[in-house]
């Protein structure tokens, strides 16, 4: 494996009317941790396209992960799909990029539009090979990837937003191309980029998608960790052990809660420098230590940023908020979502007396949950997370 | 005068946002921006009795909107000598 990491993210809006969308994506991770991804379209919309999509991209995707042959793939999947009442066809279009070591990209595409290549940031177009198998017409490249190369795989819908209102041809790929060379910015996230794409095929619709619209994107990058220390340890004896821990190899540097801090602080022979002033009302202000990249206070802190992360898997609805405010949990969502690709958290395991006061809404087995919590909606993101107990 | 307020977690939960805005706008209301620094602190160490506060090395506890005023009136003003 390179040290590159394939962030990987994707947003899909329901056909106008709709509540569940025909367009579905699956991601698989082959035993050497190879990354499989695929994007189905399903025939029609609503259930029954779910239905095909779903199918098709589990399918896809468990089969190629066990290396099966396209040719096999191909056929399981023609034979499992139910067949269409009113078309007298089973169908569902899909795109299949895997990862391979993170070193060569293979993709495979199925009637769905072309995927799109970014490297460095301009559109390069790759080779395709035309096979024909059972009568459909798949087309299979094999490429090596770089870093910063970003693969855009879309739906149709993508393609025909804002045909009968503003576009008469609707998105073209071109223009959707030049769009994604403009909006290419290196750091934002593979997820924030499939949310800008949607978010412009809505606009182009009228927010009234005429089809299921996904957008799936994937973005090569180097591996970058953050360690993030929260809580003192259970005993005040392991404060140094933690501390060289939490302080040792590269990466950034987070600290979490005001004892914590003291802790830092002190192992560090530095001052926590106070921050004035409250910039969101719900979020205590930071602070600053020397040495230390970030400095938070605990507990409400890591429960706002959790709620940004999981509405970032879902709609990433919070977007506008984490991405450019300056109040701790914005700073520290960023931080996490957005820089590192591993996340090692030191949990210090001791009780805050403060905490046990009945009149108070917080307890310590809420300090534990949510780091739990946190870390398995960052694994759902892809990032690798550690967590070690003091 | 340096006065600090405790922003640690629980007494943010007491309404440490509150506190703060009501000494800015006290020492607005009475000029006394060159005689004030104001300031957020990380814990202070009295989590149970919060929110607390410290001017320059005292730490007063149990602040609210409700005690506020008299806070104001007996650490800060008559200190001062206003």
């Amino acid at each position: 494996m390179t040290s590159l990491f394939a962030d990987i993210g994707h947003r899909s809006l329901n056909k106008y009317g709709e509540q569940i969308c025909g367009d579905h994506v699956q991601i698989h991770t082959m035993k050497d941790g190879s990354p499989v991804v695929v994007l189905a379209d399903g025939l029609g919309s609503g259930i029954k396209a779910n239905i095909l999509s779903t199918l098709t991209s589990q399918i896809m995707s468990t089969m190629l992960a066990n290396n099966l042959p396209l040719e096999v793939c191909l056929e399981t999947m023609v034979k499992t799909l139910p067949i269409c009442e009113v078309r007298g066809i089973a169908y569902s279009t899909f795109t299949v990029i895997r990862l391979l070591q993170n070193e060569e990209a293979e993709i495979l595409q199925y009637d769905n539009p072309h995927v799109i290549l970014l490297r460095n940031g301009r559109h390069v177009e790759f080779p395709k090979e035309k096979l024909e198998i059972d009568g459909k017409i798949v087309y299979k490249s094999r490429l090596y990837i770089h870093e910063n190369d970003v693969f855009i795989m879309l739906s149709d819908g993508a393609i025909h937003a804002g045909i009968g209102c503003e576009l008469n041809y609707g998105w073209q790929r071109d223009n959707i191309i030049e769009f994604v060379q403009n909006m290419y910015i290196a750091g934002f996230t593979a997820k924030t980029l499939a949310t800008i794409v949607t978010d412009q095929c809505n606009k182009l619709y009228g927010f009234k998608p005429g089809d299921d619209t996904t957008a799936c994107v994937i973005r090569m990058r180097r591996r970058k960790a953050v360690h993030l220390m929260i809580g003192p340890p259970s005993d005040p004896a392991s404060d140094e052990l933690l501390m060289e821990e939490f302080m040792s190899g590269p990466g950034k540097k987070v600290v979490c809660g005001g004892t914590t801090a003291e802790i830092a602080a002190r192992y560090l022979d530095k001052e926590i420098v106070p921050v004035s002033d409250y910039l969101d009302p719900e979020i205590p202000p930071i602070a600053s230590i020397e040495g230390i990249d970030l400095v938070t206070e605990g507990i409400l802190t890591v429960n706002r940023c959790l709620v940004y992360a999981k509405s970032y898997l879902e709609d990433n609805a919070h977007y506008s908020t984490w991405a450019y405010k300056k109040d701790g949990a914005s700073m520290l969502s960023r931080i996490l979502f957005e820089d590192a690709t591993d996340i090692h958290f030191f949990v210090g395991k001791a009780v805050n007396p403060a905490h046990q006061n009945p009149d108070l809404p917080i307890d310590f087995s809420i300090k534990m949950r949510l780091v739990e919590q946190l870390s398995d909606t960052l694994k759902e993101m892809g990032k690798r997370v550690t967590v070690r107990y003091y | 005068m340096k006065i600090f307020v405790c922003v640690g977690s629980s007494c943010h939960l007491k309404g440490s946002y509150h506190i703060l805005e009501a000494f800015k706008q006290a020492v607005a209301d009475n000029h006394l921006e060159d005689d004030i620094t104001l300031s957020a602190a990380f814990c202070l160490g009295k989590c149970r009795d919060g929110v607390s506060i410290k001017i320059d090395e005292e730490i007063v506890t149990g602040l609210s909107l409700e005690t506020f005023p008299d806070v104001w009136q007996t650490k800060v003003l008559k200190p001062l000598g206003k």
